[in-house]
Formats: C-alpha cells, sequence, structure tokens
C-alpha cells in the first residue's frame, strides 16, 4: 500500500515559474517515493543551488541544501553514514557539469549505492538564464548576445564514460515514464543517474512542451552494451530517447568493497562510541 | 648546549633512507631510557635533494630540537658541506664519501672549533662483511652508537625489532653490519670526549615515541570517529595513512576524494547524518573547503577540519613549518558566523584536543578547525602514557523544531531516524522550522541565535594556561609548537614564564590583561611573519603588543632562539 502523497508536502507552496518542468519532477519524486513506501523519515535529498533547490522546503522530508554544485558528495557522505537511508542529490545541469563536474564522474566510479536527479533546463535559470554546456550553441543568453563561443557537450557522453550502475533519462512533462524512472533508479543498487530533460519556458523559451513531443522517443530497456548507450542516448536535432538507457548490474557498489566493513552489520551512525586504544597504543615502541 | 641534552644529526640525499635510519637510531636510543624529540627536514621531492633527521635526547623530557649538534652523521657528499656548520665545538663530523673537499674556509672552522673529522667507508664495511651497500646506513649508525659509548646489544635488539619482517638473510646481514660498523678501526678513544652524554637513568622508563598526527588519529579513534575522508596534501597526509593502516582494527571508513571540496562535503553529510567523521588538510586544501565551513556555519552542521600548517602563501615550502594559517582558520568562510579554532602543541594535546573538537563541534552545532604544525604533525616525542579520554558528549536533543530559537542559541538536534521528525538543514537563512526566509527579523533573530553559541561556547572554554614561575618579569605569549622550546627553556632554568594559548577562538583575555596590568614584560613569540595570535588577542582585548619575536624562515624555534632572548 502506497503512502498518502501529502505526507510529503511541507505547509509551503512551491515558487517556480508557471509552466516550469519542476513542478511534476518534485510530483514524480513524491509519487516514486510514496509507490516504494519510502516514508519521508527515510529520505534523505541532499539539494543544490538553483531553480531545482527552491524545491527543499517544499518537501517533507530530511533533507540538506547545501552549497552549489556539492550536492553528489554531500550525499555520499550522508549515505555511507547511513545506508538504510534512500538518499537522492538533486541538481541542476549547471551544478551538475559546471561548478561540481569532477564530482558526477567519480560518484559514478565510486558507484555509491545514491540516486541522482540531473534537472536539464539547458541553463542556469535562477540567476536568470545563463548559458550551460547543454545550452543550444546557436542561443543569445544572459551577457553573451551572440551566443556562447564554446561547444555543448552531451550529458549522456560525459555519463557514459564512467560505466554507469544505472543511466536513464526522463522528460519532465511526462509524470509517469519519470516516475517510473526515479523508482527504478531508487531500487537499483548502485550509483543511479536519472537526467530529466526540463521544460524552462522562462529561459528556455524555443523547448516548448510541443518541441519536446516532436523530438521524444520513448525507448524500451534492453541489454545495452555502453557503444550501444552512447548511440541510442545521444541527442540529436530530431531526436530525444527517453528510458533506461544503460544498466551495469556487474557493478559492487563502493561499500561493498570495503574490506573492512565486509562483517559489519551496524552503520557508521550507530558505532560513535569511546573506542578503547590501548592495544593500538602498545603498537608503538 | 645545555648539559642534560644532547644531539645527533644525520644528513644526506633524499631517498637514501635517512628517515628510516633516524627512526631507527630514535627507537634505540629511547629503549635505553632516554626521552628523545626527533625532527625532520627533508625537501618536497622523492629523490635528491638534502634532507636531515635531527635527535635530541636528554634524561628528563625534551620537545624542542637544538639549532647545533653534537655527532654529524652524513651520508651524501653535498649535505656534508650544508650542514658542518650546525656542528658544536669539539662535534664530531662522520662521513662516508672519500671524494668530499673541505675548502680552506671550511678547514680552518674545522680547526678553530676542533671538530673531529671522521672518514668511514661504510659500503666498503658493509659490503666486506657480506652486506648490500644500502646497508652501509647501519653500518653509520652502528659506529655512532660505539661514538656514544653505548652497548651494541641495545642497538641490535632494535634492529631485530625492524628487520625480523624482512626475513632472516636481510636480518642477518643487518646483524653483521651492526657488528662491523661497532668494532670499525677507524674509532679512536679520543673521540669519547667529544660524546659524552647525558647519564642514563636507573630505571628505564616504559616509553613509547610518536608524531603529533599518530596522536590526533589516536584522538580521533578514540572519540569514535567513524569515517576519514581524505585528500593528500603535506603536512595533514599521515593521519590518513595511519587511519588507513589500522582500519581493519578500527572499521573505520576511509575515503581518498576526488578533492579537498569533496572531503568536506562528505564529512558534513556523514556528520549531518549523526555519526562523526573527520577530515584534515593543510593551507590550500583548507581554502579550498572554506565555503564549506561557512554552510556547516549556518546549517549547524557539526564539523571538524585538521588544518596542519606549513609556511608559505600559495604552494609555499611544502615540507617546512610554520603557524601562518591561524587568521585564515579564525577568519575562515564567507559571511559571520560562530566556529572554533583550537590549536595543538604535542601528543598530548593532539590526542585530548581532536576530541573536545568533536564534543565542541556537536554540542555547539558549529564547525571546529583544530590547527597543527609540520613541527607538530611529523616530529617525534616521547610518551610514557596518553591522558583519560574526554566523556563523548553529543549535545543532541529532541525538539519541535529543528532551528529553535533558544537562550544559549543550540537548538534542537537529532541524529535523523526513521520514528522520528524529519528535518532540513538549509544553508538559506532561515525561519525556526528551516524554511527560507528574507523576513528582516526573522534574519536578525536567527543570526542573533546563531551568533549567540559563541558566548555560551566562550563561557565554557578553559583560560589559556600560564607555565613558568609566576614571579617571572618577562612573559612570553604563544600558541603551537611555540611552547615547545618555551618549555624547554623554562626547565632548563630561564626565568621567564609563558603564557600558551590552545584555545584560539573564541579567545579568552582575562589572564593576559591581568599580566599587563600587573606590569610584566609581554613578548609575542609566533612561527609566522605578522603575529597573527597576537592580532586576534588584540582584536579580543586591545592590547597591542609592544615586542614580538618572529620567525618565517620554515624552521621552528629552537631551544637556543629561545634561551637567547636577553630578559
Amino acid at each position: 500500500m502506497a503512502i498518502d502523497i501529502n505526507a510529503y508536502n511541507s505547509n509551503l507552496k512551491p515558487t517556480w515559474c508557471p509552466g516550469c518542468g519542476n513542478f511534476l519532477i518534485h510530483m514524480s519524486l513524491k509519487k516514486a517515493l510514496s509507490e516504494l513506501d519510502i516514508s519521508p523519515s527515510q529520505t534523505y535529498i541532499a539539494f543544490d543551488i538553483g531553480c531545482n533547490g527552491n524545491g527543499a522546503d517544499k518537501i517533507n522530508t530530511y533533507a540538506f541544501k547545501g552549497l552549489h554544485g556539492r550536492a553528489i558528495p554531500l550525499a555520499a557522505g550522508l549515505h555511507l553514514a547511513n545506508r538504510k537511508f534512500t538518499v537522492i542529490a538533486d541538481l541542476g545541469d549547471g551544478a551538475c557539469f559546471h561548478e561540481g563536474l569532477d564530482h558526477i564522474i567519480h560518484a559514478i566510479r565510486s558507484n555509491y549505492d545514491i540516486t541522482i536527479l540531473i534537472h536539464n533546463n539547458q541553463n542556469f535559470a535562477l540567476t536568470t538564464g545563463q548559458a550551460t554546456l547543454t545550452t543550444d550553441e546557436e542561443k543569445p543568453m544572459y551577457g553573451l548576445p551572440d551566443s556562447k563561443p564554446e561547444r555543448t557537450l552531451e550529458p549522456s557522453e560525459i555519463i557514459l564514460s564512467a560505466n554507469p550502475s544505472f543511466y536513464a533519462r526522463g522528460y519532465s512533462g511526462d509524470m509517469q515514464q519519470l516516475t517510473e524512472l526515479i523508482k527504478g533508479g531508487i531500487q537499483n543498487k548502485g550509483c543511479s543517474i536519472i537526467e530529466i530533460m526540463q521544460l524552462c519556458p522562462t529561459y528556455n523559451e524555443e523547448c516548448t512542451p510541443q518541441w519536446f513531443m516532436q523530438r521524444i522517443h520513448k525507448i524500451e530497456e534492453t541489454n545495452r552494451t555502453l557503444e550501444e548507450a552512447r548511440k541510442i542516448g545521444t541527442i540529436t536535432d530530431e531526436s530525444i530517447n527517453t528510458g533506461i538507457i544503460y544498466r551495469n548490474t556487474e557493478l559492487k557498489t563502493y561499500y561493498e568493497l570495503l574490506e573492512n566493513r565486509k562483517e559489519t552489520q551496524t552503520e557508521l551512525v550507530d558505532e560513535v562510541k569511546q573506542f578503547d586504544i590501548q592495544k593500538l597504543f602498545d603498537q608503538f615502541k | 648546549m645545555p648539559a642534560n641534552r644532547y644531539c645527533i644529526k644525520l644528513g644526506g640525499e633524499s631517498g637514501q633512507g635517512i628517515n628510516t635510519l633516524g627512526i631507527l637510531l630514535s627507537k634505540a636510543i629511547k629503549s635505553i631510557g632516554y626521552d628523545i624529540f626527533s625532527y625532520r627536514e627533508y625537501p618536497s621531492l622523492i629523490k635528491g635533494g638534502i634532507a636531515s633527521y635531527q635527535i635530541d635526547f636528554s634524561n628528563k623530557y625534551l620537545a624542542s630540537s637544538s639549532k647545533t649538534c653534537d655527532i654529524l652523521a652524513i651520508l651524501d657528499p653535498e649535505a656534508v658541506h650544508e650542514y658542518l656548520p650546525s656542528l658544536n665545538e669539539d662535534g664530531i663530523l662522520l662521513y662516508d664519501d672519500e671524494q668530499v673537499v673541505f675548502t680552506s674556509d671550511e678547514q680552518a672552522w674545522i680547526a678553530q672549533n676542533h671538530i673531529h673529522v671522521v672518514y668511514l667507508n661504510s659500503e666498503k664495511i658493509a659490503v666486506d662483511t657480506g652486506g648490500s651497500p644500502i646497508m652501509s646506513n647501519i653500518v653509520m649508525t652502528s659506529f655512532v652508537w660505539k661514538l656514544l659509548g653505548l652497548n651494541t646489544e641495545d642497538l641490535l635488539r632494535i634492529v631485530k625489532e625492524i628487520f625480523e619482517c624482512k626475513g632472516e638473510e636481510i636480518l642477518n646481514k643487518n646483524i653483521l653490519c651492526v657488528n662491523a660498523g661497532y668494532n670499525a678501526v677507524e674509532f679512536k678513544e679520543e673521540y669519547t670526549q667529544a660524546t659524552i652524554i647525558p647519564s642514563q637513568l636507573v630505571e628505564s622508563k616504559n616509553s613509547k615515541i610518536l608524531t603529533g598526527n599518530d596522536a590526533i588519529a589516536l584522538g580521533a579513534i578514540s572519540a569514535g570517529v567513524r569515517a576519514y575522508y581524505g585528500y593528500p596534501m603535506t603536512p595533514a597526509t599521515s593521519i590518513f595513512k595511519y587511519l588507513g593502516n589500522t582500519y581493519k582494527e578500527t572499521g573505520i571508513l576511509i575515503k581518498q576524494a576526488e578533492s579537498e571540496i569533496t572531503a568536506v562535503q562528505m564529512a558534513l553529510g556523514s556528520m549531518a547524518m549523526g555519526t562523526r567523521a573527520l577530515t584534515a588538510t593543510s593551507g590550500g586544501g583548507f581554502d579550498l573547503m572554506q565555503e564549506t565551513i561557512s554552510c556547516a556555519g549556518i546549517t549547524e552542521t557539526p564539523l571538524v577540519i585538521v588544518l596542519a600548517q606549513r609556511i608559505g602563501a600559495g604552494t609555499g615550502v611544502p615540507t617546512w613549518t610554520g603557524s601562518s594559517d591561524i587568521h585564515t582558520a579564525v577568519k575562515s568562510g564567507h559571511g559571520e558566523f560562530p566556529k572554533a579554532v583550537i590549536c595543538i602543541s604535542d601528543v598530548q594535546s593532539g590526542y585530548i584536543q581532536i576530541q573536545q573538537a568533536f564534543n565542541i563541534a556537536e554540542t555547539y552545532q558549529i564547525p571546529v578547525i583544530l590547527l597543527t604544525e609540520k613541527q607538530i604533525a611529523e616530529s617525534l616525542f616521547t610518551v610514557e602514557t596518553l591522558p583519560q579520554p574526554l566523556q563523548i558528549q553529543r549535545g543532541m536533543y529532541d525538539g519541535e523544531n529543528r532551528y529553535t530559537i533558544t537562550d544559549t542559541g543550540i537548538s534542537p538536534r537529532w541524529a535523523p531516524n526513521f520514528d522520528k521528525k524529519p528535518y532540513l538543514n538549509t544553508s538559506d537563512e532561515h525561519n525556526e522550522i528551516g524554511q527560507s526566509t528574507e523576513n528582516m527579523n526573522e534574519i536578525q533573530q536567527m543570526s542573533d541565535k546563531r551568533m549567540q553559541k559563541m558566548t555560551t561556547l566562550l563561557s565554557n572554554l578553559p583560560d589559556p594556561t600560564l607555565y613558568g614561575s609566576p614571579n617571572a618579569l618577562t612573559v612570553l605569549v604563544g600558541c603551537g609548537s611555540t611552547k615547545n622550546p618555551v618549555i624547554d627553556a623554562i626547565n632548563e632554568g630561564m626565568n621567564i614564564a609563558y603564557l600558551h594559548y590552545e584555545y584560539l577562538y573564541p579567545t579568552k583575555t582575562q589572564i593576559l590583561q591581568n599580566l599587563v596590568a600587573s606590569g610584566k614584560r609581554i613578548i609575542l613569540v609566533e612561527n609566522n611573519q605578522t603575529g597573527e595570535l597576537g592580532k586576534i588577542l588584540t582584536e579580543a582585548s586591545g592590547y597591542q603588543f609592544k615586542e614580538k619575536i618572529l620567525k618565517y624562515d620554515g624552521r621552528p624555534f629552537f631551544l637556543e632562539d629561545i634561551l637567547n632572548i636577553q630578559i
């Protein structure tokens, strides 16, 4: 039996622009948690800074709204301390691929058992529309009247280069699919990445729901090699594939590989007590 | 050189095993009942360059290095010229390279200071006796042992202890080299005039030698730290090494993170979840952590960072000591928020203060920075026992709201738990519930609540410690490793007092102000260029230091630096 979705709501109303993709992303996240029977007290969300982060006090789980670009290492630290919690890092494309690009690569190769939601609205929106690496190369942006001189980079290329345990792409306009993808990410044992193509009617007004509808193509999950995943994950002018793009079930999680924790049943949070160092001290001569 | 101290300096090329040799000799001297203090100088490279290992020993406690030595044993020709001037009058220069040619100035200096120059072909001795060329180091060490007039059995015992793990063949070769070095024909009776060492204690003590970083690591283990997140940076790295090498015994999670930012963010996350996590770094890495310190401040998340100082801005002089990050620590992070800065001086304080740092961080829900220095981090101190560990204080209590405004400024904090009410920690300014606010009253009230914790903390902190004679007219003021040569000087009979600051921030100044009011001559002594502790004391008390002794050449205060102060 699913938990009442209202249990995840705080008493504040969201402050996003009308038509913002964040409304349905938040709803999908709450729905996923509810359907998986993970209560607000069993969930810990690390929010980044950006429009997505403004949702931090609108959801009633344990949460930490920290620094720009750092939601992933914060989530990793939260997770390792108590693996019983469902830990989610929630950040935008600016945070993930600009300020904190190193973290996504190292989180994937470390394979922490966390779920990373990337709100990809193709710009820095909260600071009123600066270019990110996902912004269209032709598009004039804040302070860049002739568009950005740098090239666009594909998140899928960055993510797949590190061989993730789970990589899916969703769309903020398809709550049903997105909910299933988030559920899949949470249930996957390992570092799960869900890139969410997000509507931003204010700063990415060209990419309307119609624009997305013309391009989005839902794919079925099949066993794909990294090479096949790269092909299907690449966004072209004509198509954006959504669904589970890649899964690697062979990978062990970070914690499982810790030699000194293999026999331990307790979590780090259970172990804070005086440790008798006499034996260690005696080893000094 | 005071009569009850003796000093041996080993010098050579970096990578020649000077450190291993130094530790061996330190252990051997310590094992026959002396207290030792060992100090390393080495360049920031792996092979080549000159390195030294200095062992000061005495029949009473010491924790400082002398500027000059009695025996200089050199394994590399360049190091001979570099370190020759650090010999005492009547000292012994022992070297093993016949290519060494002394300049005429050096020859004059040697004659004038009655230096005994001893060439020992240690490599040939090692090979002739069946050892390998690298074992020339052992031959040299053993010859030094003979010079000191000590019993070869005592050295053999330590050699066995250290080389046992290398297998019987290597151990036996080393034993042969010890005997060959000890019996080398180069030894002359006249040298013993130069090697009168402090008398041994009748009762040998069961003491141990460990570094300041070992002490911090042991203290962290004792305090229930369950995760260490690190990124390599000298001189903090050996905390990582110790915790890593003991992780099977302790079960501590050890993570080498991709950057200092990651390390400190992971520590913040683990602390927020309710365990104890540690990270340690040096100046540059600490700079990267500062945004997170500010975040810990406003979110009221406990956080402990060890800042192991070295000298200089930028890359500075990476393997040399100094205390030039006091201001960086105290002023760290943007915005205004409460924090604590504690500064250790030796093994005992490192062991206790890392525990205290966690108690303060959790009780007051603030970031705590524990300062150490290369001189403390990597030097070997002699200790018999460690103090009793502190009781763990976590200061957690349940409540309605995470940021409830209280008289002490301390709000409820509970470890996330399935059965408890969830809450938001937020780096946005917030109301008592943790919801973002831009309301002017709420901004001010929450700022006041947080800063109230500084007042609460200050009233609970101990005063700085006054060492030495209360009647002394001169009072030195300092913190960190400065304490050690000053205390050694006081033990040598120097008539001074010393006000030692362990808790730097928030800052207690009543005792200082009393000393000023009583007309004492106050001298600030700091291992940096601008008197950073002094500036903090001035800010807190209004007192302007009139006399300052500041040393910022990458070297610690040597005993003579203190003894030569005109009082």
